[in-house]
Order: C-alpha cells, then sequence, then structure tokens
C-alpha cells in the first residue's frame, strides 16, 4: 500500500444524533436513538436485521426523512438537507448493495467522487475549454492517488462491472474516499468478500481513520472486525438503542447477548 | 487515462482516422454529384440526428422519457418563421436576420423547455414522459388555432436563412460549375451544425455532466448521495435536450420550406425514441445512427416502391412507403431489444479492429499485469 492521501486540512466536527425516530405508516423504525461520533474514530453500528440500521444510514444521509429528533454534524442540521448537501458537507457513504454503474470504468465511477470538488458544467464541457481539461487532469490524478491507496491502481481502466465483487466493493469505498469525506458511512463494506479481501479493507479502514483524522460509521455483521476496528459501539434492536459504549463493555452486555442468541441463552 | 486511450485509438495513420477522413471527404463533396432528392434526404436525417441526440441526452444517458419532443421541434421552426417573417404573408413575424432568427428560435426552444423544467426536475423516467404528453397535445392545439402565427392548418412558409451575405435560398450559385439551389448550401450549413451538435455533446458525455447523468440514470439514490443535485441536473438536461430539439427543428423547417401543424404530432416523438432505441441509447453515435436510419428508410422506400415488392405508390392497393417504413422500424426496434441491446452503435463498436469494443464487459481488456484476486469467491452471489 501506497501513501495515504494527504488530509483535507479542515478539523473533522462531531456526529451528533438525538432523539432520532423514524415512521412509516404506523412502523416505527427507529425510536429515539442517540449516539455520538467523535471526531477520528470508528463507531460500529451494530444489531441484528431489522434493527434500524439501515434506517439510521438513510436518515443520516438525507434519503429518508426523520419523524423527529435531530442529527448534528458540527454545527449544521442535516435532518432538514437534500442529500447533495449533506454531500457537499463532507459526508461520504458506501451502499449495502452495489451502486456503482457497470459499464463505466473503475476511473469514471472514482471520479463521480469528485463531483462536489469539481465545477465544470455543461458549456465548459461541451466546448472543451481549458478550464474543464486543466480541471479534469487535476482530479484523475488525485483518483489515481486513492485508487492506489486502496489497491486498486491496476484496475482503473476496467469497467466496474468486470471486477470480481469485493473489488467492487473496494472501488466503492474508493469513489466514497473521492469525495473527500469528513465522515464515512459504511454500510457493510465487507459482507461478500474473500478473507483477504476483508483484511485489505480492515486495514483501508483503519487507515483511513488513522492517518486522515476521518470519522467512521460502520454497519457490519462481521463481529470480529467490528470489535478490531471499532472505537465505540451502539447496539441497535427493533429501532431501539440497548446498548451504547467501547467494544469491551458491550460485547458482555446482557441485553446485547439476548438480542443476538435469544431469551433462553440470556437465562 | 481514457483520454490517452482515446488520443492513441486516433493516432494517426490507424484506419479510423482514415475511415473518417474519407467520409467527410464523401459528404463534403455530395452536393457536387447527388440531385435534389437525396440531398433533401440528407439533410432530413441530419436534422433528425441532432433532434435525437438531444433526447437521447435526456432519455439515454439520464433515463427521463420524454414524449414531448416533438413540440420543442414544433417551438424551433415556428419560433425560426415568426422570427424571421417579415409580415407579408399576414403572419406574425419580426423580420429579423435570419441567423437571428435561429439563434434566438434555439433560445426559444431551451427557454419553452425550461418553463418546463420544474416539472421536469421533479418527475423520474416513465412519469416524466406521461407528463410530457400535455406538450403533445398543447402544442397540436396551438399550432392548428393560432392562426396569427402559426398559419393553422396550412402551417406558414419559411423564410429563407441568410448568413454572412449568403442566402439559402433557390437563386443559383454556379460552383464548380455546378449551380447550387437551397438543398446545396443547406447540406453544408447542415453538416457543420450536425458537427459542432456531436462534439457538444460529446464533450458534455464524457466530462463531468455525463458523470452525472449517467449516474443518475443507473442510480438515483446513490448519485443524491454522491453530491449530485439530482433535480437540478434533470432540469438542466431537459433543456439542453429541448434546445437540440429547436436546432434540429429550424434545420427542418429551412429544408421543408413550409412548417406544417400534423408534422409535429406524437407520432414524431415517437419516431425519435425509436431513433434512440434503434441507434443506442446514451450515446451520441447511436443518436446519429439512429436519426439516419429512421429518417431516410421511408425516403429510400419511397424512392425504390416500384421494385420492391408488396410497396407501391400511395393509392394504388399495396402498402404505402410510408407505412411500410413504420412496419419496418416497428420491427427494427424489436428486433433490437431483443438481439442488440446497445443499438446499432455497439453494432459497430463491435467490428473487429476497431478501439472501443473493451466496453463491452464479455471482452475485458486483459491486461497481463493484473494476477490479483481474481478468484471470484463473491462473484457467486
Amino acid at each position: 500500500m501506497t501513501a495515504p492521501p494527504p488530509p483535507p486540512g479542515e478539523h473533522i466536527p462531531a456526529l451528533e444524533v438525538r432523539d432520532l425516530t423514524v415512521r412509516f405508516a404506523g412502523l416505527t423504525a427507529l425510536d429515539a436513538v442517540g449516539f455520538t461520533v467523535r471526531p477520528g474514530t470508528v463507531h460500529a453500528l451494530i444489531g441484528p436485521n431489522g434493527a434500524g440500521k439501515s434506517t439510521c444510514f438513510n436518515v443520516l444521509s438525507g434519503v429518508y426523512r426523520a419523524t423527529e429528533g435531530s442529527v448534528r454534524l458540527g454545527p449544521h442540521e442535516l435532518t432538514a438537507l437534500p442529500p447533495h448537501r449533506i454531500a457537499d458537507l463532507g459526508v461520504g457513504r458506501i451502499f449495502q448493495n452495489l451502486a456503482l454503474p457497470p459499464r463505466a470504468t473503475v476511473e469514471d465511477s472514482l471520479m463521480l467522487g469528485r463531483h462536489r470538488l469539481t465545477r465544470t458544467g455543461f458549456v465548459a464541457a461541451g466546448l472543451r475549454l481549458p478550464s474543464a481539461a486543466r480541471e479534469e487532469a487535476r482530479h484523475r490524478a488525485r483518483v489515481r492517488e486513492i485508487a492506489a491507496f486502496v489497491g486498486l491502481e491496476q484496475q482503473l481502466a476496467r469497467p466496474a462491472g468486470s471486477l470480481p465483487y469485493g473489488q467492487q466493493k473496494l472501488a466503492e469505498l474508493a469513489r466514497a474516499l473521492c469525495m473527500e469525506p469528513k465522515l464515512l458511512l459504511l454500510d457493510e463494506p465487507v459482507a461478500g468478500m474473500t478473507a483477504d479481501e476483508r483484511r485489505r479493507t480492515a486495514s483501508v479502514i483503519a487507515g483511513v481513520r488513522d492517518s486522515l483524522g476521518i470519522s467512521v460509521l460502520l454497519v457490519e455483521h462481521d463481529m470480529g472486525l467490528v470489535m478490531r476496528l471499532a472505537d465505540s459501539v451502539t447496539v441497535l434492536d427493533f429501532g431501539r438503542r440497548i446498548a451504547d459504549g467501547a467494544p469491551g463493555d458491550v460485547q458482555n452486555d446482557p441485553a446485547v447477548v439476548r438480542a443476538y442468541l435469544g431469551e433462553e441463552s440470556a437465562a | 487515462m481514457s483520454e490517452i486511450l482515446t488520443r492513441s485509438g486516433l493516432r494517426v495513420g490507424s484506419p479510423a482516422v482514415y475511415g473518417g477522413a474519407a467520409a467527410c471527404l464523401v459528404l463534403l463533396v455530395l452536393p457536387f454529384y447527388l440531385d435534389r432528392f437525396w440531398l433533401q434526404a440528407g439533410l432530413f436525417a441530419m436534422a433528425a440526428a441532432l433532434g435525437a441526440i438531444g433526447i437521447n441526452l435526456l432519455t439515454g444517458a439520464t433515463g427521463q422519457l420524454s414524449m414531448g419532443h416533438a413540440f420543442f421541434l414544433a417551438v424551433g421552426a415556428y419560433g425560426y418563421c415568426a422570427f424571421a417573417g417579415d409580415g407579408a404573408d399576414g403572419l406574425a413575424g419580426l423580420g429579423l436576420p435570419g441567423w437571428l432568427a435561429a439563434v434566438l428560435a434555439v433560445a426559444l426552444s431551451g427557454l419553452a423547455g425550461g418553463v418546463f423544467s420544474p416539472i421536469a426536475g421533479r418527475l423520474r423516467g416513465a412519469y416524466l414522459g406521461i407528463a410530457t404528453l400535455a406538450l403533445i397535445f398543447i402544442g397540436q392545439h396551438v399550432l392548428f388555432n393560432a392562426h396569427d402565427l402559426t398559419g393553422g392548418f396550412n402551417g406558414r412558409a419559411v423564410p429563407p436563412l441568410s448568413l454572412f451575405g449568403l442566402t439559402f435560398d433557390d437563386t443559383e450559385l454556379l460552383v464548380a460549375q455546378v449551380p447550387f439551389g437551397a438543398v446545396e448550401k443547406l447540406w453544408y450549413l447542415g453538416l457543420a451544425l450536425l458537427l459542432g451538435g456531436v462534439l457538444f455533446a460529446r464533450g458534455v458525455l464524457r466530462g463531468r455532466p455525463g458523470r452525472a447523468m449517467n449516474a443518475i440514470r443507473d442510480h438515483r439514490i446513490a448519485a443524491g448521495v454522491m453530491g449530485i443535485p439530482v433535480a437540478r441536473y434533470r432540469a438542466a438536461v431537459f433543456v439542453l435536450s429541448s434546445m437540440y430539439a429547436g436546432l434540429a427543428g429550424v434545420l427542418l423547417a429551412l429544408v421543408f420550406q413550409r412548417t406544417v401543424p400534423e408534422y409535429f404530432g406524437m407520432a414524431l416523438s415517437l419516431e425519435y425514441l425509436a431513433m434512440i432505441v434503434i441507434g443506442g441509447l446514451g450515446s451520441v453515435a447511436g443518436a446519429v445512427a439512429g436519426g439516419v436510419f429512421v429518417s431516410l428508410l421511408p425516403q429510400l422506400l419511397n424512392r425504390y416502391s416500384d421494385a420492391l415488392p408488396l410497396v407501391s405508390a400511395p393509392g394504388t392497393g399495396g402498402i404505402a412507403p410510408g407505412e411500410a417504413a413504420r412496419y419496418l422500424y416497428g420491427a427494427a426496434v424489436v428486433a433490437v431489444v431483443l438481439f442488440l441491446p446497445g443499438g446499432l452503435a455497439r453494432l459497430a463498436a463491435r467490428r473487429p479492429g476497431k478501439p472501443g469494443s473493451g466496453k463491452s464487459p464479455k471482452t475485458p481488456m486483459h491486461t497481463p499485469n493484473t494476477p490479483t484476486t481474481t478468484e471470484p469467491s463473491g462473484e457467486a452471489r
């Protein structure tokens, strides 16, 4: 792995989620959930299927509207903003299911991550103005650096859809990094990866935190990875927060054991 | 990287460059050899290609269906007449110079698209298609009934274009012993407009806007989360697409020399959708190929109706050429959807020895330096 990308040079804000409630036509998907992602830490959000983790991510990135509660990133309230404005504040996200265009090359897919950092509009692109070409070249260089950081530099010219599944997930992580985020939302980043790819992804995530100081909010079912990487853990079950704290404490919490393994084994 | 690839693909000496240069040369000398019929057919094809590029930016590249493309063609065509007309025929006209009228007509189409763009920004895909149906009905109503502006059922005559002291009418101009009438002169104008339209659209599609448009088409939600203002982009592409339609409308009007309302109906919108499906969704080459195919087909059938079985002149018992052309490109749409997803443009790209065939996922560019974890444990998912 080559040298990590340089830090963005701005301070990393904390993410504070307070009393977040989301209801869909009578179903309460999230019920007064609260937690804080401290700057520069990896915070894991775990829980059984249907616990509300993905709903929480969708509220944080502006895809769903919160019924009640607040989400603050530094001074900004996120619950009232559309997705692209939240992205503009430096929130990057990868999706649980792949969201890469299959035919575009990996490099072009990563360039999409530069959208918020570039300015070329229809007229400049259509007329191929020199300013557009310069901007394109500068950002392609940065994209190649980031690809090298996650270990995809050999795959840049290939169509994203032709990569093995694990590398496509990695490409999506690289695309989120191309947004130069202050907060990364990772929805099951290692699902479907080989052991080797899992190790590499885990080291990329650790590298993001340690050398860039970016905060990471992580949803993941691989408990080994969560326990190794996370600085703190929030556990959800049926839309409620049932535990919150350091990984070691949460692991032994009786409520968590009950949620994962059922009533009998806790007794 | 991709720029380097395309540049190396266009190296001097590669067959693509010679082929392109030869094609350009042929297109440039055609007016010296072809008769009026063929030149007119070619000009229709150029106008269709321009319009098809517009709708391909919207439907093919951004995934927004539009049934209202014919409306914007009408705005361009009638807008030109209204700006350039001198009012001598009793219809409203500002009497502006032709070139200015043409520019204003394209701007007017963009403005019409802009008025509709709050709707175009909010609706996605097929829903926009349904909403744009309204434009066709409104357009047809206005064209037939606003007599002072449109001339009603009989339409209105199109004032000739004048540019740099050259008037694109039938006053003959002798070039190398060949008399140049309106179509010969317009041929070069059409070529220039098409070239400009192609280059502009390619620049858009290959640059930042094109990536954002494709992202909206492929993964709308992910596009927003990546920082793309989805509604604003949809609205902007709608305006751009309307301007292409307006330009196509101006060119069509100049070739027809008369605009009639019934031409700009629902069938025309469907023809444009057929063009981009047959040619290839989302690419400029596809739009041009589809535009040429769909607009030349009825002309060819018309010309050779004597020699073709089952096809005969209208009213003589057989299938009229226009009708036969509809059957044929209806069949072509079905055939392309079934057997050739990606359209004619992909067919050309698949030809051996041509760069760009790497786009097909079946033939990834095999570089020897990829010994990484290609054993796909996760691919079975």
